[in-house]
């Protein structure tokens, strides 16, 4: 479940108490192939079981697909609602409830539901009142579920999953600023991957994407938590490490050469070996005035790198 | 020998499929007017939509009912209709209002029938009783 779901659920929960007296409130999710409950923290888990199989049956009620509640992938997040705390006696029941569809544009991506130990708790105002409350919620979260696919296609590279180059070219000022005015190191590494053209030519585009994203995905493995990834180009690549000295660079960067060069990686039906190439700039080292002359050090160092290639080079003043 | 057009029979016939589509529309008009101020008009149409979309294998004129939250469109479902047996068109909707009730009761159990069956049931019987006279 998405922070920001947890958040309106969370919200609307903590609202939803001051206005009716209810023992749960449940949102049920769908998201991909997981199935979401969300209810409070106080349910005993008897009722929690049963608000599931209630809104299991809805579910399948409403049309979607049939839901075996004993095998089902839920996961069940149990907040705390406040102000009001709820008490539930730990054996009661479930008697009676509400449960509305949560939906758009004619989409039907989760319920919600009060419930109640009580029978008959609820009336036609509650039911207005609710329902006015769940399309409000669904259009919220139909918001955030578009607003968090703009982002994602915004700053991740659709073919890889690393950040793009947008995203490099915002987080190298973030760091950069850091870097320049904090006194910190910062180091670049720009990587290519060597004969790639010929990856293309002899296999096709098709495979020589699944290379991309193997080597990307060999990329994120070998960095620190707090460096990024980035695609910067057809077969380039580009690492930013905050904190990382010239030697803590060149770790990295042979970290990689190394587990490229030992690859073996799956084309078609053939296996390949493949090298890359990588240049480092760092700063304070380099003396580079701007973040812009820091990527243009690391692209002077990888240009000296694919001279001999399948080797990692640090910016060399003197050789440009 | 088939009755032509314009025949007696024929005109029987239009006759009684107009008041099946009569009495239901002014039934389901009921029902969406009781149901919609409880539930609002969007939840409302999801579920109409559902129903006519479960329903059309069997009753395959029930999907030309146009459903927006604006309310349902009959124009078309009358064209379609003008084929059809009462009896058909009775049953398809009554099997609709049939999957409503139980929709609205999976949802809220007692809260929309509670207020629907004072208004609408005294309806459905009315609408038997002219459908089928005894």
């Amino acid at each position: 479940m998405s922070f920001e779901i947890k958040e309106i659920a969370e919200s609307a929960g903590t609202n939803l108490s001051n206005l009716f007296d209810f023992s749960s409130f449940a949102v049920f999710w769908k998201e991909g192939p997981t199935l979401y409950l969300y209810q409070d923290e106080s349910c005993p888990p008897s009722f929690t079981q049963e608000v599931k199989k209630n809104i299991a049956q809805v579910w399948s009620v409403l049309g979607e697909e049939q839901i075996d509640v004993d095998r089902m992938d839920l996961q069940i997040e149990k907040p705390k609602l406040k102000p009001r705390a709820f008490n539930i006696d730990s054996q009661a029941t479930l008697k009676s409830h509400l449960t509305l569809p949560l939906a758009i544009e004619g989409e039907i991506f989760g319920c919600i539901s009060i419930n109640s130990e009580q029978s008959n708790a609820f009336d036609a105002q509650d039911l207005q009142f609710f329902s006015v409350i769940g399309s409000q919620m669904a259009t919220t979260l139909k918001h955030f579920q578009r607003f968090s696919s703009v982002k994602t296609m915004a700053i991740y590279d659709t073919l890889t999953g690393l950040f793009n180059r947008r995203y490099f070219e915002e987080r190298l000022g973030v760091e950069a600023q850091k870097a320049f005015y904090g006194g910190a190191s910062l180091s670049l590494v720009m990587i290519d991957i060597d004969h790639f053209k010929k990856v293309n030519d002899t296999f096709g585009h098709t495979e020589g994407d699944k290379v991309l994203r193997e080597i990307s995905s060999l990329l994120k493995t070998s960095v620190r938590k707090k460096d990024t990834v980035a695609r910067y180009g057809g077969e380039e690549f580009i690492l930013i490490l905050p904190e990382a000295g010239i030697e803590e660079s060149l770790m990295i960067a042979e970290r990689i050469r190394r587990l490229v060069e030992n690859g073996p990686f799956e084309v078609g039906r053939a296996r390949i070996n493949l090298t890359v190439s990588l240049g480092i700039s760092n700063f304070p080292t380099h003396r580079a005035k701007s973040k812009e002359e820091l990527v243009k050090m690391a692209d002077q160092a990888l240009y000296d790198a694919k001279r001999g290639r399948n080797r990692v080079c640090i910016y060399n003043p003197v050789s440009h | 020998m088939n009755a032509g057009p314009g025949s007696k029979e024929d005109k029987k016939i239009k006759l009684s499929i107009d008041l099946v589509l009569d009495l239901y529309s002014s039934l389901l008009i009921e029902i969406w007017e009781i149901v919609s101020s409880l539930i609002g008009e969007a939840i409302l149409s999801l579920l109409l939509n559902l129903t006519t979309q479960k329903l059309k294998d069997k009753y395959p004129f029930l999907a030309s009912l146009k459903i927006t939250e604006e309310g349902i469109a009959w124009n078309k479902v009358r064209e379609e209709c003008r084929t059809l047996s009462p009896i058909e068109a009775h049953r398809g909707f009554q099997s609709l209002i049939n999957h409503l009730f139980h929709l609205f009761s999976a949802l809220a159990e007692g809260v929309i029938s509670r207020e629907l069956f004072p208004k609408v049931f005294p309806k459905v019987k009315e609408a038997e009783r002219i459908l089928f006279p005894k």
